[in-house]
């Protein structure tokens, strides 16, 4: 005859093999509804987002509701010639080629009025010297004061040959501009509404909204944006939206004089910017910030950021 | 419930009332269209007019130069237009150099300006509005101008990509402007049209009187008047004073290499330079005869071989003084040595001596071309 141990004396396995003989004990069913739980949330997931890229719809960009999203499908607003949700504009940067002339600053300064002198800009170049023996890179940019210095005008912008008598390891320019991020920190912090991303994927800044409280300027990782004193708005590149929405380059593009500068269609599969992330291996700036940037660098260090 | 109490619950009704209705009246209609924006600012930052137009809007009426550009190197950088398989736009267009025309072009009414730029609602002393905006800014540039524009890209700094023309000025120009062998439009040498036009920078001549003591260091090779004692050393009289300022400077930098020579340029001044290129300068020369058969030869060559085009007072195109160069920072041929003339050849030829035109000149050069130019130059008087 088998001795059962009494309640006091049952060890804790003999407990849980009492439990575990028992059809569906409440510890059980409680594990089991968990996981089904988890697994009926994965496929939902699943399913959605597959369904979204099988659609080719992105889905509600940032800061945007359900309902939203769907109005900005069924109604966007009348551009005359252009469907913002038919194109995910992209930039690529060829720092391998870039000459430093700074004309591309110039035509953007043409194009969008931004102030004349060389500390306000929409685009800019920087310069990343590496000294012989040195891993450490010497960075300027055409706001460098021995730069306007050698130029003798802030509205020339123009490099300074300065290391033309000193060995230099290594050294390139890189074009910078807004990385139109897909999760831009600037949208997230403006209290106004004046700025915003578009479906298109370019952020814009509504400049009669913008009160110039200069937020948005301090919350960019990039660096990207700056402030207008004529106009007392905030300033930043927007890919020259007014002429990329009737078909043309940003002036940057048009007037880099050495294809430095790459600008297209992501849904358009042989447009120069799919043809330049095809063939190449392509980084983005400060990745680790999350902020997911639309400029794809080719040709850069760590050291760019 | 006691008064103030209602008071102060009125208060407040009447302060939300306010805010709700304010709110209502303020914000725009499409604000909350899209998102937390107004809804109609993408149409109207898309409705702003163009400003850098492309060449295309220069080719209407500049038909010359805008074919000019598309026949040259500046349309394109590499053959095909394509570089590691990516087709790209490639090479300068007219508003690169020229800046955008709208707002800055003489006829406004096809350049127009959006309403946007004409308004500025603070104006702040240091920032200016920018140069598009100035009415009558030439689009036009000086031969000044133009030398920065080139030298933007083509001056030679670490950085620049290898594909890259690049130049030293001091040692590819020195003072002589772009301009004079380079049309912008198509930068490609084309030898038949140099002298294009001689704009040099401003050079401060010398004074000869002062420079007459300086040249009493000079006169043991290159004589009391500039006609050298020994056929392998140049004759300095009747040379350009440019040219003879810039080569004293080149010894003294020892970029043109001379023992002799940077010996004694390194105790020089740079007035001391410029007097005794001015003494010089002023001389009257030698010529020397020789063999005529030489010299006929020596003639038809100096044409054929293009050496006319810029030692000759009119290149190319025109019957202009032989051997007295269009440009002062180019040396002048007539009347020097035909041993140094022929030994400075064929060191061009060789590779010891090196100019970026005349090294691949010589190279077209073969040994009795050498000595038949040498004796032409030599029999040619220099004023």
């Amino acid at each position: 005859m088998m001795i059962l141990p009494s309640e006091e004396e049952m060890t804790d396995q003999d407990k849980q093999k009492i439990e575990e003989d028992a059809f569906m004990s409440r510890r059980g069913f409680l594990g089991l509804l968990g996981k089904c739980t988890v697994c009926a949330g994965a496929l939902v997931t699943a399913t959605s987002s597959a369904n979204r890229v099988l659609s080719g719809d992105k889905g509600a960009t940032f800061q945007q509701s359900e309902a939203q999203h769907i109005e900005s499908l069924k109604n966007p607003p009348k551009i005359p010639d252009y469907d913002w949700t038919k194109h995910q504009w992209a930039f690529g940067v060829d720092t391998d080629r870039c000459i430093g002339c700074l004309r591309c600053m110039e035509a953007c300064k043409a194009e969008n009025t931004v102030q004349e002198d060389s500390s306000h800009h929409r685009t800019w170049v920087e310069r990343y010297v590496y000294l012989e023996g040195s891993d450490k890179a010497l960075v300027d940019s055409q706001a460098d004061p021995k730069n306007i210095q050698n130029v003798r005008s802030e509205t020339k912008f123009r490099f300074d040959n300065r290391y033309k008598d000193v060995k230099v390891d290594k050294a390139y320019f890189v074009p910078k501009l807004c990385n139109q991020c897909e999760n831009p920190s600037c949208v997230q912090v403006c209290p106004t509404g004046a700025t915003f991303k578009a479906p298109d994927g370019v952020v814009l800044i509504d400049a009669t909204y913008c009160i110039g409280c200069q937020y948005c300027v301090q919350a960019c990782p990039y660096g990207a944006r700056s402030f207008n004193e004529q106009r007392g708005t905030a300033e930043k590149c927007n890919w020259c939206y007014h002429r990329i929405t009737k078909g043309l380059n940003p002036a940057c593009v048009d007037a880099c004089p050495t294809g430095t500068r790459v600008f297209g269609d992501r849904n358009d599969k042989d447009s120069p910017i799919n043809m330049f992330i095809k063939n190449h291996r392509v980084q983005v700036l400060k990745p680790e910030m999350g902020n997911a940037p639309n400029v794809y660098y080719l040709g850069i260090d760590r050291e760019v950021s | 419930m006691h008064k103030h109490i209602v008071r102060l619950l009125g208060l407040i009704a009447i302060f939300a009332l306010i805010s709700i209705a304010a709110r209502a009246f303020f914000t725009d209609d499409s604000f909350y269209q899209y998102g937390h924006y107004r809804g109609n600012s993408p149409a109207e930052i898309a409705s702003k007019v163009p400003k850098v137009k492309g060449s295309a809007s220069c080719q209407s009426c500049h038909k010359g130069i805008y074919a000019e550009w598309v026949g040259g190197i500046h349309r394109k950088g590499t053959k095909d237009g394509s570089i590691r398989g990516l087709v790209v736009k490639y090479g300068p267009n007219c508003e690169v150099c020229h800046t955008a025309a709208a707002g800055n072009h003489p006829s406004k009414e096809t350049m127009p300006l959006s309403i946007e730029d004409k308004v500025s609602t603070i104006t702040h002393l240091k920032q200016h509005t920018h140069a598009t905006n100035v009415p009558g800014k030439s689009l036009l540039l000086s031969p000044e101008d133009a030398r920065s524009v080139c030298l933007n890209c083509h001056e030679k700094m670490p950085g620049r990509p290898l594909e890259q023309k690049q130049i030293e000025i001091e040692r590819h120009a020195g003072v002589e402007m772009c301009v004079t062998c380079h049309n912008p439009h198509s930068p490609k040498i084309d030898f038949a049209s140099v002298p294009r036009l001689v704009a040099m920078q401003k050079v401060i001549p010398g004074n000869a009187k002062a420079g007459k003591e300086v040249a009493k260091n000079c006169a043991a090779c290159h004589g009391v008047a500039g006609v050298s004692l020994s056929p392998a050393m140049p004759n300095l009289a009747g040379q350009h004073a440019v040219y003879m300022d810039g080569a004293l400077r080149a010894f003294k930098s020892k970029s043109r290499d001379n023992v002799m020579m940077s010996t004694l340029a390194s105790g020089m001044s740079d007035a001391d330079m410029q007097n005794v290129a001015a003494y010089y300068a002023q001389a009257s020369c030698k010529v020397t005869g020789g063999d005529k058969s030489k010299i006929v030869a020596g003639k038809s060559k100096a044409e054929e071989a293009g050496c006319a085009a810029c030692h000759h007072s009119r290149g190319l195109h025109g019957s202009g003084l032989a051997g007295v160069s269009a440009s002062q920072v180019w040396p002048n041929l007539a009347g020097q040595n035909a041993d140094y003339l022929a030994s400075t050849l064929k060191g061009f030829k060789d590779g010891s001596r090196y100019h970026s035109v005349m090294t691949s000149v010589a190279k077209t050069l073969g040994a009795s071309d050498i000595d038949n130019l040498a004796a032409y130059y030599a029999s040619v008087n220099c004023k």
